[in-house]
């Protein structure tokens, strides 16, 4: 297998890497670049997508690109399937390439599933030979039923993808593009893929994925990058370059509502300054796994009233993790002046990596109604293969013997 | 051509043909039925209304004269309608998936001339059936000049699918331009028809050999000459080669316009 040989060798080399689309708005347009292009001269006006885009992926390697909406991920993938012409650079791929860049791509909606599968499998280039042999084994592994031998215009969308993928897999391709086609279906047929995804990659298949799912990334890349505006921002291990994007986001959607909330001095209860471990600016604190934290929150009271204070932390997306406030614990806010000061220290916070908010609310002195609210982003680093948000205290009565049978990481919760 | 090719082609032809023949009521034998109606049509209007008479004392009958340039001149119009939009009518798939998309030509040429050379024969014979004065030892002939006529084709059509990308007006040309040709070749009358000083601009029309010589075969009404089936060969291998010039040549970038 090639994964064992000491340097595999490069299955998909991008160097200089850039697209442009011609701008035609008009027929005269259409017309010049076709002239243009006969004649060979460039000069026709055009959009950049993609610039100077350097990558190399080896056979075995799995790379996720993630970014923003119009940041060029599916150009990208575009390029290196194939479909696309570079506009600069060039892009070489060494092997068969299975690419899903849409759902359903090549279906055509008036034939029966399984006319369609015959029809993209010669369309990646699955030979007929090859095909006969495979198709059990595709209808097997869309698994939708009686639906194989209606027309694909009576499918769910999600079991469109599942035909789709199964071809894809069938053809056990070199190269395995897939552009955020997983989302659709249902949660049951995404594990499948992502086993079938993992078992490829054991198998010394080479991924890449475009998604906006952290968390697909994180677990079925080493290897991701982050395409800013067209432009590479970040390229390299997949643990810092998520970070480093979740950290970007957050910091954009702080900035955004901070823009849209001013200190409202007239209301009852503002909170006006929050700062994490001492520093007080907005902008995403960034801790280890396991370090303490310390949050102080100043809230003005109007009428110099005594504040309740809520302080919650949720994830990034807003599952919320845990929460409390100064009356559950009948804390009081100390007060320094005009104002109050509520104080609460996370010991050895047991936030999984990843990234998170922190909330600081200010409520009457019932702790009835909220009225106001300020959030800080948090990042959490570090390495870790656990799931879900908080390590929770454990431990493996038979860990001693695990951990010399085999060299699996054993948690040990830090 | 590497065989992927080969087998998409063949793929993108059967579909082609299913599209055709699957949706419509009488299925596959549309394919024949179409023809007979036609025929029937020509028939009443030619010989019963226009009383059209050949020249020459040994002429065919007008039917089979008729028969013999109306059917390679609707695979060739046909295929050329069909598949200048082909590479546009198949947009989603070229944006989507990886192909060599000349294929979506050759598979629009491919099925046009398989089903009216397949008509073809089938009109021969009923021709023949009918009492008809046809020589069948012309046949195997007359299907060799498809080979020309399918690379002519081809050849233009290359270059007319590409152009159809960039100017989409094109379509709507097309038709009225083909008309004009149709009525530029012998295909509704002989060259000994026309007045004698027009009779050689007939040559500038690739059609008009093709015309005369499928009439030469099968009905023994001129014959073919070998500078002028020289010339044709020549003109259809040179068409071939200048298409898939000029389609190799556009083909990178149709991603960026369709």
């Amino acid at each position: 297998m090639t994964h064992d040989a000491a340097l595999p060798s490069v299955l998909v080399q991008a160097s200089g890497l850039g697209k442009r689309y011609p701008k035609v708005f008009h027929r005269r347009d259409r017309l010049r670049a076709l002239a243009s292009l006969m004649t060979g001269r460039r000069g026709v006006d055009s959009i950049p997508v993609l610039h100077d885009v350097h990558l190399r992926v080896r056979r075995g390697e799995s790379l996720g690109l993630i970014g923003e909406n119009g940041a060029g991920k599916s150009t990208l993938l575009k390029l290196i399937a194939g479909v696309l012409t570079p506009s600069e650079g060039s892009v070489r791929v060494d092997g068969r390439v299975g690419a899903l860049l849409e759902l359903g791509a090549g279906f055509h909606p008036e034939y029966s599933g399984r006319d369609n599968v015959t029809m993209s499998a010669v369309l990646y280039g699955l030979k007929p030979a090859e095909l006969r042999a495979k198709l059990d084994e595709i209808i097997a592994f869309a698994d939708i039923g009686r639906y194989i031998d209606e027309p694909v215009k009576h499918y769910s969308s999600g079991m469109v993808v599942r035909l789709g993928f199964a071809v894809v897999a069938a053809l056990r391709p070199d190269l395995l593009i897939t552009d955020e086609v997983l989302a659709v279906g249902d949660e049951a047929f995404q594990k499948k893929c992502i086993r079938w995804i993992e078992d490829y990659l054991g198998g010394g298949g080479t991924l890449l994925l475009v998604s906006h799912s952290m968390y697909h990334v994180q677990k079925l890349c080493r290897h991701a990058l982050w395409l800013r505006d067209g432009g590479v921002a970040a390229y390299g291990d997949v643990f810092d370059v998520t970070q480093a994007y979740l950290a970007y986001q957050e910091r954009k959607s702080g900035e955004q509502a901070a823009r849209s909330q001013k200190v409202d001095a007239s209301q009852e209860f503002a909170v006006i300054g929050v700062a994490l471990n001492g520093v007080a600016a907005d902008r995403p604190t960034v801790l280890e796994c396991g370090a303490d934290l310390q949050v102080e929150a100043r809230i003005h009271s109007r009428d110099g009233r005594l504040p309740v204070v809520a302080f919650g932390l949720a994830r990034a997306d807003g599952t919320p993790v845990y929460g409390v406030t100064t009356e559950m614990e009948s804390v009081a806010p100390v007060r320094d002046g005009d104002t109050f000061v509520a104080r609460i220290d996370f010991p050895r916070l047991p936030l999984l990596p990843g990234s998170y908010s922190l909330r600081v609310h200010s409520m009457d002195s019932e702790g009835v109604r909220a009225f106001d609210t300020v959030e800080r982003a948090i990042t959490i680093r570090g390495e870790s293969r656990e799931f879900g948000l908080v390590r929770l205290e454990h431990r493996w009565p038979d860990a001693v013997d695990r951990a010399r049978r085999s060299d699996t990481e054993v948690p040990d919760g830090r | 051509m590497p065989t992927h090719s080969l087998t998409l082609i063949g793929q993108f032809l059967q579909r082609e043909l299913r599209n055709r023949f699957s949706g419509s009521f009488s299925g596959g034998l549309w394919a024949l039925i179409q023809p007979l109606v036609q025929l029937a049509v020509y028939t009443f209007v030619f010989v019963h209304v226009f009383k059209a008479r050949l020249p020459g004392s040994d002429a065919p009958g007008f039917v089979p004269f008729l028969v013999t340039a109306l059917w390679p001149w609707t695979a060739f119009s046909e295929a050329i309608l069909r598949s200048t939009t082909a590479v546009q009518e198949n947009a989603a798939l070229i944006g989507k998936i990886a192909l060599p998309r000349k294929v979506f030509v050759f598979a629009a040429v491919g099925s046009s001339f398989l089903v009216h050379s397949l008509g073809f024969v089938a009109i021969v014979l009923i021709l023949k059936l009918l009492g008809q004065r046809i020589d069948l030892a012309g046949l195997p002939l007359a299907l060799l000049l498809y080979v020309p006529l399918l690379l002519l084709t081809t050849g233009l059509a290359l270059v007319l699918s590409a152009l159809q990308v960039f100017v989409r007006d094109l379509i709507q040309a097309l038709g009225q331009i083909l008309m004009l040709m149709m009525f530029a070749a012998p295909v509704f009358y002989a060259r000994e028809s026309l007045p004698e000083h027009l009779r050689h601009w007939l040559d500038l029309n690739p059609f008009t050999f093709y015309a005369e010589s499928f009439r030469s075969v099968l009905l023994g009404y001129g014959h073919i000459e070998a500078p002028r089936l020289a010339i044709a060969v020549l003109v259809a291998v040179a068409a071939m080669l200048i298409g898939s010039w000029f389609f190799r040549r556009l083909d990178r970038h149709f991603e960026d316009f369709l």
